[in-house]
């Protein structure tokens, strides 16, 4: 497992969600230190709930302004973090039930997070950014 | 769980708001000491007074966000009300009878750091500009009590 090390590519330039980003890739660094350690499972459990936690927690900040921005794009982009979610709680299942899954939440965020951010989330930053910068009723 | 100390990157410079950021923290501490002591009945008042506590500073907070004109102040109030629901589902089973202060005690330490660090610092500019003008306006102590007064009641 591969420490990530934060780069400005990653930076969609809304500061806010640049730094909801950032801690879900520390929470991934954290996951990854863990198991290198060899980590109980009750930690990794522990380190799961929060990174699941998290995510949550930025999609419902993120989908909540694409909908104020009146984004085009905004139910698929939804459907995408379902679909994450889904996963995730999966894994997390299949934790619970004694099933090692920390390599493949792992694999999951690496992988599926920073395309999202790459490309999906990157896609709504102009009209954010008009939202942010225009009057508000 | 470990006890949380007040460090600088959780000021926003805000008197008022860090302030109340840290009695959350004093709160979430007080839940880790009542918890080590095994005192389940202290454990479930500093749920109480946490709960109630967080609820007063987030409409404070928002207050402060709609009033400054804050862009984000809906996705803020947002997550504010996920992580609100997650408490209540945890207070709702600490009632029934389950111990899930260290899974409280988890969800408000992290959570609230990460909250703090990435969202509250995000207003701050609006904010403070909004607060520097309404000073040049009114007598801050009047603004400030009133507003205070209107979430907190006595007990700020």
């Amino acid at each position: 497992m591969q420490i990530l090390t934060w780069n400005e590519g990653l930076n969609i330039g809304i500061d806010v969600i640049d730094a909801q980003h950032r801690t879900i890739a520390d929470n991934l660094n954290r996951l990854a230190r863990v198991r290198h350690e060899g980590g109980g499972s009750k930690e990794l459990e522990q380190v799961f709930e929060q990174t699941a936690d998290y995510a949550l927690f930025h999609f419902g900040f993120e989908e909540e302004l694409l909908e104020e921005a009146g984004y085009e794009l905004l139910s698929s982009h939804r459907r995408a973090h379902a679909v994450f979610v889904d996963r995730v709680r999966e894994l997390q299942d299949r934790f619970r039930a004694g099933e090692n899954t920390s390599e493949a939440l792992h694999a999951l965020l690496a992988d599926w997070l920073f395309n999202h951010i790459r490309h999906e989330d990157r896609a709504y930053v102009d009209t954010v950014r008009a939202y942010m910068a225009g009057p508000r009723s | 769980m470990a006890i949380l100390k007040w460090s600088a990157e959780l000021d926003t410079g805000i008197e008022v708001i860090d302030g109340q950021h840290r009695r959350i923290v004093d709160y979430v501490n007080q839940l880790h000491e009542a918890r080590e002591r095994g005192d389940a009945e202290a454990v479930g008042e500093v749920i109480e007074s946490t709960v109630e506590y967080t609820l007063s500073h987030f409409a404070f907070e928002e207050s402060l966000m709609e009033d400054a004109g804050y862009p984000l102040s809906k996705p803020h109030k947002k997550v504010h009300e996920l992580f609100v629901k997650r408490v209540a589902d945890l207070r709702m089973r600490f009632r029934a009878g389950e111990d899930i202060s260290g899974e409280l005690h988890g969800l408000l330490s992290r959570w609230l750091f990460n909250h703090i660090k990435n969202d509250d610092h995000d207003y701050i500019e609006s904010v403070k500009r909004n607060m520097l003008n309404l000073t040049r306006e009114t007598h801050e102590g009047g603004w400030l009590s009133r507003s205070l007064g209107r979430f907190f009641g006595g007990r700020h």
